[in-house]
């Protein structure tokens, strides 16, 4: 049913196809340009003002490319990972490693990317050449004992990450002469995230439409025939895992420069788990989708929650005052995950290929 | 008997050497940790061990890894809590014995047997719809289920931590040189070690343990064979969550408190346990609690507790990657 | 949330606040906003949730010619412990809002970390009930962040006045040391508060001239501690000491420790155990246990206003006044100083505030007694009190005064 209604004729939907990239950049200004419009409006400009809306959208931004990233590895690869939170750790200690006052150094924001990039890459890989070969449930366990792992030793050994307190003080980013980021003036981390997105975005979609995208989809939808077609599946795998790794490496460099600190907490399996539920919220596969979920759950949590608080314990509103709405956030993911799979496994934004994968089930179930 | 023994996923040769090795294992550790740390291991081993088995056995029967077993575990500490404070109107240690006995029979039957019907309705609702769906659907449905049992207790009992009345005493105890050992760790290990063997015998001769054996080692044949999948899958959550409800009891005898948010630390450690011993096989599962105790305990009593957590989960990759068998062997074939 | 009596809170705040729901947009100009940012969810409450109060009460019963004073509250608490992201963009929803003038909070250090940046760059004052961490404003050898990293160089917007983890945790080690203990076993929760005072306690104990048995650490979420307790119990420690707070474990160690048999040990921690006796506090979950604990809390017990103000907080709340209450009033009252300092000077700007004062070098007359600010905005008040469980509460034991050492 579905299958059908998206693929009836739409010029507008046609030429996209066709022409991706450009349909990122037209959707990312329009969207960058009108969510802060959009705050000024009420009842939403009562809420906060519009420069913490713009910093909550950055914030929720850095979550959408983080669900790319891990799209990467369980929506196109079919591999579950369940320490995804650990690369996004891993990227921002790298940053600020070498750009806090703990080192002393003061390395420029803009080639860490790069850097973030690689060392993401290179502890995929490393996780992963050993890893692969497991199945599915075993990975996913693996990834859940790496992701644990990597912030206890962060804590642990403090001589090179300052241990639990983290590394404070982390520069933020700048173009000299011309710019200086500020933490007052989120404008200009807005329009970083942004463009970060779009080039990730834009990236994805160029490789799920490659010949690597096209194995993916075989391995994920028969590995054995995949092998048995040619296919060098640990190597396939091995690349899903080194990508979804290299993007959270780099927004864990964004990351740890828009918040200019670092500690072992703030990479715990819920920031994993939420992760995974933007990418089954949004749709496994489906890159827009996952980073629209990713987006869509930041906000829901971090201002509507929120607000809800605010509002019963101002209004008094009795049995509604003694319940803290922000500790829904968690019954939320509960929620999104068990529904999801029982009711629209495909998510709400079903990714193209997917669907049929979907519709095959339904048929022979 | 003989078919019984056909099955045995232990291979004969070590089978013989096991017991042997374990005696070995416990009297080396004896040595090294001293009474007291031994006796604390064992302790911590059987709480880990009767949560293992559920991982295991759900894990043996429909290859799922029950993320939200950790959660049941979790939330049958709170329902012994309520049958100690609430039905029974306890508030403090039972000094008379005979009434100590009664109170315990109806803390563990309540808690189990509450704690094996939430287990079949998670099985039902959560699981079974999606049993022939690709296989990480049902992890992922796991990992939600495990969300929303811990907000259901949190709502209910409050994010803080809460002290239970521990109804044995604590002050019942014997000297053996200069260790003190107290009942109650003694009650703990003897109870698991009773539990484990009752389901052992289960497994082993009754007809409904064979079923659960074909069960996990071909579905499809074993429905043919006239064994009804669906009860014996049921009969399994039942099992394994009525042992995580008996692994909630003793957690609040033997700590005098819970909190909502110790199932995930704990049902993860269970669970590289169950990996340890062999996934899939009880006897395994039972070996590996207390393997992890020891390397616990043992981290503890060297003054690295900070890296005990660590410690495990690396244990859990290295085995995982390279032994996915397991000491033990697993149940079924076709692992790594 | 059933920790503490939200109704009364609720019927307050219904009163006190508009700008956080009604809007901020209806601002006449007029309206001037206290930020009030503490966690305020989840086992963070039952410590946090008093200093709020007593900060309500003050903004409640000011009144400045001319201007309406209302009180913005903003939790940043998430898995009900406080969370640096959220109070960092909390900071930044404060810094937006432009009738707020000043900020009451954080209350954890770690909090403050993430949130002293935002502030010290938009110059927006702030005044913490409970920050401890000396890090947060001094330079120190060795550290590797200090007061001016955070503040980039600029003067100080930040002041508290609880006195420093670097007194506390001396504090109970000279106590504990007079008090016959002599080879001390040292647990701590392995965060920044835990293992921050557990490190000062253990320098302390040894210059004083005792010995630590054993050093170890275990995370929040750890439920067997019967293995540590083993340990202190097989190197022969005469006292206990553990770096956190109540939901890090602080409790469950107690309780090994008493199955272990050594429950009789003295047992000492820093303010983060310090939390009365309601549901979810230290002494209700050890239970008989408790008995012979000891804790610090920064600050003087000799407070000169407290039986008026104990009157005032229960005829507003329904509860009694206790732990941060009074911190978190002194706070508001030393903010509210501030802005009557400005508006009499007739320049109503963050800036002013600010100046008035981090700058006045002059007493604040403060509920908690009075508090000067040294150039980094550490309180000249030095005084650390020692309270005992006894018969299942706590109980006044000691004061040091560490003012001019």
């Amino acid at each position: 049913m579905m299958a059908r209604i998206s693929a009836r004729f739409d010029p507008s939907r046609a030429f996209f196809a066709r022409h991706r990239s450009l349909g990122i950049l037209v959707g990312v200004s329009v969207l960058g340009i009108l969510l802060p419009l959009i705050t000024r409006i009420p009842p939403f400009d009562g809420i906060q003002s519009t420069n913490a809306w713009v910093n909550a959208f950055t914030t929720a931004t850095i979550y959408a490319v983080l669900a790319i990233g891990l799209n990467v590895v369980v929506g196109f690869a079919g591999l579950l990972d369940l320490g995804y939170a650990a690369f996004f750790a891993l990227g921002g200690y790298t940053y600020a490693l070498v750009a806090s006052p703990f080192s002393g150094l003061a390395f420029p924001f803009w080639p860490m990317l790069i850097a973030g990039a690689i060392v993401g890459a290179i502890f995929g890989v490393l996780l992963g050449a050993p890893t692969l070969r497991l199945r599915g449930d075993y990975l996913a366990i693996v990834t859940l004992g790496f992701g644990e792992i990597v912030p206890i030793t962060l804590l642990n050994a403090d001589k090179f990450t300052n241990g639990t307190n983290g590394l404070g003080g982390i520069d933020k980013p700048s173009i000299p002469g011309i710019l200086q980021f500020t933490l007052t003036n989120p404008w200009p981390m807005y329009v970083l995230v942004l463009i970060i997105f779009a080039l990730i975005a834009m990236i994805v979609f160029r490789l799920e439409d490659s010949r690597v995208g096209r194995t993916w989809d075989a391995i994920r939808e028969d590995e054995l025939a995949a092998e048995s077609a040619g296919i060098n599946t640990v190597i396939a795998k091995l690349q899903a895992f080194a990508v979804g790794a290299a993007i959270a490496g780099i927004i864990g460099v964004v990351n740890a420069a828009k918040i200019t600190i670092v500690a072992p907490d703030q990479f715990r399996f819920i920031v994993s788990i939420s992760t995974l539920a933007a990418v089954v919220l949004g749709g496994m596969g489906n890159t827009i989708g996952v980073a629209t979920g990713a987006f869509v759950i930041y906000l829901f949590q971090s201002i509507l929650l929120k607000q809800l608080n605010t509002l019963v314990s101002n209004f008094s509103i009795p049995i509604l005052s003694e319940i803290d709405f922000l500790d829904f956030q968690y019954v939320l993911y509960g929620i999104v995950l068990v529904v999801m799979m029982l009711r629209r496994p495909q998510g709400i934004f079903p990714a193209r290929r997917r669907k049929r994968t979907f519709d095959d089930q339904k048929r022979s179930a | 008997m003989s078919a019984a023994e056909a099955t045995t996923t232990v291979p004969r040769s070590s089978a013989a050497r096991l017991p042997l090795t374990i005696a070995a294992f416990l009297a080396a550790t004896l040595f090294v940790l001293g009474l007291d740390q031994f006796i604390n291991a064992l302790t911590l081993g059987a709480i880990y061990a009767l949560i293992a088995l559920g991982y295991t056995m759900v894990y043996g029967i429909i290859e799922l890894i029950n993320f939200a077993h950790g959660d049941v575990y979790m939330a049958s500490t709170f329902v012994a809590m309520f049958t100690i404070q609430t039905l029974l109107g306890r508030s403090g240690a039972i000094e008379s014995i005979p009434e100590l006995v009664i109170a315990l029979v109806i803390v563990f039957a309540v808690t189990a047997s509450l704690m094996g019907l939430a287990g079949v309705v998670i099985e039902r609702f959560a699981y079974r719809p999606l049993r022939r769906a690709p296989r990480l659907a049902p992890l992922i449905t796991a990992i939600g289920v495990s969300f929303i049992i811990q907000n259901i207790i949190q709502f209910a009992f409050g994010p803080t931590i809460v002290s239970v009345p521990q109804i044995i005493p604590i002050s019942w105890s014997f000297m053996v040189g200069e260790s003190r050992v107290p009942i109650l760790n003694l009650f703990v290990v003897a109870a698991a070690l009773i539990l484990m063997a009752v389901l052992q015998l289960f497994i082993a001769r009754t007809r409904t343990g064979r079923a659960m054996r074909t069960t996990a080692m071909d579905r499809d044949a074993s429905a043919l064979m006239g064994v009804d999948i669906n009860r014996t899958i049921m009969l399994t959550f039942l099992i394994g969550s009525a042992l995580a409800g008996a692994a909630g009891v003793v957690h609040v005898l033997y700590y005098g408190n819970t909190q909502f948010g110790l199932g995930f630390q704990s049902g993860l450690k269970a669970f590289t346990a169950a990996v340890l011993g062999g996934i899939g096989n009880t006897a395994g599962a039972a070996l590996g609690g207390f393997l992890i105790a020891f390397v616990e305990v043992g981290a503890s009593s060297f003054g690295y507790g900070r890296w005990g957590g660590g410690i495990v989960f690396t244990l859990l990759v290295i085995f995982l990657v390279f032994r996915p068998t397991g000491l033990l062997g697993s149940s079924t074939g076709d692992r790594a | 949330m059933k920790v503490f009596n939200k109704k009364g809170f609720a019927a307050l705040a219904a009163v006190a606040i508009l700008a956080a729901a009604c809007g901020g947009s209806s601002t006449t100009g007029k309206t001037l906003t206290i930020g009030i940012g503490l966690p305020l969810n989840g086992s963070a409450l039952a410590s946090a949730g008093p200093a709020r109060d007593g900060a309500l009460l003050a903004i409640k019963e000011a009144s400045i010619e001319g201007y309406t004073l209302v009180a913005k509250i903003l939790d940043h608490a998430k898995e009900g412990a406080h969370n640096p992201d959220q109070a960092a963009a909390d900071m930044l929803t404060f810094v937006g809002d432009e009738t707020v003038v000043g900020v009451v909070g954080p209350f954890n250090s770690g909090s403050a970390f993430a949130q002293i940046p935002v502030s010290s760059e938009a110059g927006l004052l702030q005044c913490s009930p409970s920050n401890t961490n000396p890090n947060l404003t001094k330079d120190l050898p060795g550290a590797e962040i200090s007061g001016s990293d955070l503040r980039e160089g600029r003067a100080a917007n930040y002041v508290r006045v609880a006195t420093t983890d670097d007194l506390q945790g001396p504090a109970v080690a000279d106590y504990a040391y007079s008090n016959g203990a002599r080879n001390v076993y040292i647990l701590d929760s392995t965060d920044a508060y835990g293992k921050g005072i557990a490190d000062s306690f253990e320098a302390q104990f040894i210059t004083a001239g005792g010995a630590v048995a054993g050093r170890d650490g275990l995370p929040v979420g750890t439920t067997d501690y019967s293995a540590v307790a083993a340990e202190a119990k097989s190197l022969g420690a005469d006292a206990i000491f553990f770096g956190g707070v109540t939901s890090d474990g602080a409790p469950l160690f107690r309780k090994a420790l008493d199955q272990a048999g050594v429950g009789a040990l003295p047992f000492y921690g820093g303010d983060g155990i310090f939390d009365g006796t309601g549901e979810g506090s230290y002494i209700a979950i050890s239970g008989a246990a408790a008995e012979n604990s000891f804790a610090s809390i920064a600050g003087s017990q000799n407070i000169p206003g407290k039986a008026d103000f104990d009157t005032k907080f229960m005829a507003e709340f329904g509860v009694a006044a206790e732990g941060y209450a009074y911190a978190g009033y002194a706070c508001a009252q030393i903010l509210i100083e501030g802005i009557k300092a400005a508006v009499a000077a007739g320049d109503v700007t963050r800036e002013a505030v600010r100046s008035a004062v981090v700058d006045k070098g002059a007493a604040f007359e403060t509920v908690i007694g009075s508090v000067t600010f040294d150039s980094v905005g550490d309180t000249s008040q030095k005084y650390i009190s020692l309270f005992k469980v006894e018969n299942g509460t706590w109980v006044f034991a000691d004061e040091v005064d560490y003012t001019g050492k």
